[in-house]
């Protein structure tokens, strides 16, 4: 019914291979960008761009960081967020020189090159192996958070803190900036980086990448560089995963310690990769509503219904909820959300006539 | 289903129940972020009971302050910073204060507040210079402050002989918090001619301390003071017991002086000591109040061994301050509903005198003090707390820390701060001598 196909005639190849094959799909994209960009920031409050609209951003977009590594090429990795906060230093380094956007997406070029540095080993070892490889990067990477004075210019604390930073005139960083033009800059860069990723995964190089994930001595036999291909996947991926760690701190956080960037941020992103779906673009923001959104939004529930209950138990109810979810998800559809709307649509676009 | 039915419509009476009562009476609204999930639940329940339990009194008692019920709501954060930005976001809008509780939330909230222009309230944390009242104008971390901590423990250490030439080991947790006495410590040592020894025990070595305790063998230091909280007291506690070091020679924080922590060690414990700025007074009037009220009606989420610790008892102590600024507040804007700024008046304008803590049934429960605009700490100082094998008792005199010294490093620090989050509002109103 929403999804007739008829109608839609495809009489070139070109057509046929297009990006939204059927009208109904970039009609639905267009009303979610139309959601994103006007309707959310218009009448959102304070409180949901803190805690729903700017945390989803950046987390779908660091498990599309994490995706295009794990999802697309196949290289399971456990050091996300020692990525993410090598992006996050970096930008503090940086915004001492530079405009503070310019920081935050130079700021991925650091990362990248710690990525391909960390990804070398992938080269030789496989799987959980490599797995184990990337949790050294990130046990060393919070060390060097910790040790390396420098990088937070020697204060007493440990910490890093945002400062208050403006570009033309309007404050975009630390307390003083807006949560409107904070939620714009995120916008607009996920919005940007993953028109780049759509594209990047389904060119050249995206197909190398999958070819390479599927079976490694067929991809090279073809005539696949693997060194290529890997390290490749291991720079993009990272550079994407070093932005969405300097954003999630300097646009959301405002602060930070090292042990932020330690291992439990990089499960809560790898969750969102697998639960949104592995080597799927829609998949890491369904994951990410589903992981970071739905706990912030069940701990309203019973305050909106008038449900005098204490804090705690409300949030060891929570707990428990979000954990019967993911369970419950990957056991009707252990391919993830993505995949699991992608049936629904395809349910969608032949009813009422199933055969 | 039956049975479901039945139990969704008395829900449903229940809650339209609730509704009504909470239209009908007017209320201030004081939340807590509070953490009594996650590892350092162990530590926050006793805390946040002692802060809850108090207002409750407040409110079966006095009818809440001023004639209006406080609505003292906690909002679970599980000491996540995450959560705790969540838990700001929310109550924010109609709080009157905030209560932060972990360094990495007050890290993160104390910018946000001094635009939002509510009042911080941590009692005993947070960052030390939050006591130059002037460039902090919303943050109070009364009655002490972590520098005010390490010059007493300091102090008490020189009293008991001359600190030149003596080896003191930090062990400290490798975070923002355990971090913060470091600049005063160095210069301390400086100072009295000791050998400063940083020890860092990282978060995820908490519970083992093994190679830490190791290095402390091997050094030998004279004294061992602790930056210690949650899992991190208990590691070390018991670690020292292993290892024999001599239990007079050790002494930690306020935070780092639970009974739980050294109930596991009893006997073995027995000599271990803390500073502290509360103490658990038995005989105060409080506790009879307290018995009335709250445990005989069975508000309290508590139990009697938890209700005699050290920090069951300072969670009242932090309550009575608040209560104290917000009585003060009601009067000095003569109603009963104040708001955020008001209340922020009577924190900057605390005055717990002997006779005000008499009145309040809390007599050496908490050293007198005063705040004032430029003074948001008060520098109460505090008591050197020792453990016998089954409870805490005061082992020394009241201690006052010498703030004089060090006031130059906390405007420093406190200029510092604000210089990197410029522009940041500081209030010019107030000189620096009042």
């Amino acid at each position: 019914m929403l999804y007739r196909t008829a109608g839609q005639f495809k009489t070139t190849y070109r057509a046929d291979q297009a990006l939204f094959p059927v009208r109904q799909d970039a009609f639905l994209l267009g009303v979610i960008l139309v959601f994103a960009w006007v309707i959310f920031p218009m009448t959102a409050s304070e409180f949901t761009f803190q805690t729903l609209l700017i945390p989803i951003l950046i987390y779908s977009l660091a498990a599309m960081g994490l995706n295009i590594l794990t999802g697309y090429a196949g290289q399971l990795s456990l050091g996300t967020a020692a990525f993410m906060g090598v992006g996050a230093y970096a930008c503090y380094k940086l915004i001492e020189v530079m405009d503070p956007i310019l920081a935050i997406l130079v700021s991925g070029v650091f990362s990248a090159g710690i990525g391909v540095i960390f990804g070398i080993p992938s080269l030789r070892i496989k799987g959980f192996y490599l797995a184990i490889a990337t949790l050294a990067a990130q046990f060393f990477l919070v060390w060097l958070f910790e040790k390396w004075a420098w990088l937070y210019n020697y204060n007493a604390s440990g910490a890093i803190q945002v400062p208050n930073l403006d570009t033309f005139g309007v404050f975009v960083t630390g307390p003083q900036a807006t949560s409107m033009t904070q939620y714009y800059v995120i916008l607009a860069i996920v919005t940007v980086m993953t028109m780049l990723c759509i594209n990047l995964t389904r060119g050249t190089l995206g197909r190398t990448w999958k070819a390479t994930r599927d079976m490694d001595i067929a991809a090279e036999l073809i005539g696949i560089n693997l060194m290529r291909s890997k390290l490749t996947a291991f720079a993009i991926s990272s550079y994407i995963v070093g932005v969405a760690g300097a954003l999630f701190v300097f646009m959301w956080r405002g602060a930070a310690e090292p042990n932020l960037f330690d291992i439990p941020l990089s499960f809560q992103i790898l969750f969102i990769a697998i639960i949104g779906g592995l080597g799927s673009i829609l998949g890491n923001y369904l994951g990410a509503i589903l992981i970071v959104g739905l706990p912030v939004v069940l701990n309203t529930v019973p305050g909106l219904i008038g449900l005098e209950i204490k804090s705690a138990t409300v949030e060891h109810i929570n707990v428990m909820i979000v954990g019967a979810l993911i369970v419950f998800f990957l056991i009707i559809e252990p391919h993830g959300l993505a995949r699991l709307w992608a049936l629904i649509r395809e349910k969608l676009i032949i009813w009422p006539f199933p055969h | 289903m039956k049975h479901f039915t039945k139990l969704a419509a008395a829900a449903v009476v229940a809650l339209t129940g609730a509704a009504a009562y909470a239209d009908g009476h007017e209320s201030l609204y004081v939340p807590n972020l509070s953490y009594r999930t996650g590892p350092f639940a162990s530590t926050g329940i006793p805390l946040m009971n002692g802060q809850l339990d108090y207002f409750e009194m407040l409110n079966a008692r006095d009818g809440g302050i001023g004639g209006v019920m406080i609505d003292f709501e906690e909002c679970e954060t599980g000491y996540s910073t995450e959560k705790g930005v969540e838990c700001y976001e929310r109550t924010k809008n109609e709080a009157i204060v905030t209560q932060p509780w972990s360094t990495g939330i007050t890290l993160q909230v104390l910018p946000q507040t001094n635009v939002d222009e509510i009042p911080i309230l941590a009692p005993g944390y947070g960052f030390s210079p939050m006591a130059d009242g002037r460039t902090f104008q919303w943050a109070f971390n009364v009655p002490g402050g972590y520098w005010d901590a390490a010059d007493m423990i300091v102090q008490y250490l020189g009293s008991e002989e001359s600190l030149e030439g003596k080896k003191i080991a930090f062990l400290h947790l490798d975070h923002p918090y355990g971090k913060e006495p470091l600049p005063l410590l160095e210069a301390l040592a400086a100072a009295n001619g000791f050998e400063l020894l940083p020890i860092p025990v990282g978060l995820n070595e908490m519970q083992n301390q093994s190679s830490q305790w190791l290095q402390i063998r091997r050094e030998r230091p004279d004294y061992v003071v602790m930056w210690g909280w949650g899992a991190m007291n208990a590691g070390a506690i018991t670690e020292a017991v292993k290892t024999r070091y001599p239990m007079d020679q050790f002494i930690g924080v306020w935070w780092s002086g639970q009974d739980a922590d050294l109930r596991l060690v009893g006997e073995d414990g027995a000599g271990y000591k803390a500073i502290s700025w509360s103490y658990p007074n038995q005989d105060a009037p409080i506790q009879a109040e307290l018995k009335t009220h709250v445990v005989d009606t069975g508000k309290t989420l508590s139990n009697p061994e938890e209700m005699s610790g050290v920090f069951y008892q300072r969670g009242l102590v932090m309550s009575m301050i608040l209560a104290e600024a917000i009585a003060g507040a009601q009067e000095e804007y003569g109603t009963a509903m104040i708001d955020a700024s008001q209340l922020r008046w009577g924190l900057e304008n605390l005055d717990i005198t002997e006779a005000r803590l008499e009145e309040l049934g809390m007599q050496g429960m908490v050293p007198p003090f005063s705040t004032s605009c430029a003074n948001h700490t008060g520098h109460a100082g505090g008591w050197v707390i020792e453990w016998d094998g089954e409870q805490f008792n005061k082992a020394s005199d009241l201690l006052l820390p010498r703030v004089d010294e060090y006031r130059e490093l906390l405007a420093a620090s406190a200029a510092d701060y604000a210089e990197q989050n410029a522009p940041w509002a500081v209030n010019d109103d107030c000189n620096a001598e009042s």
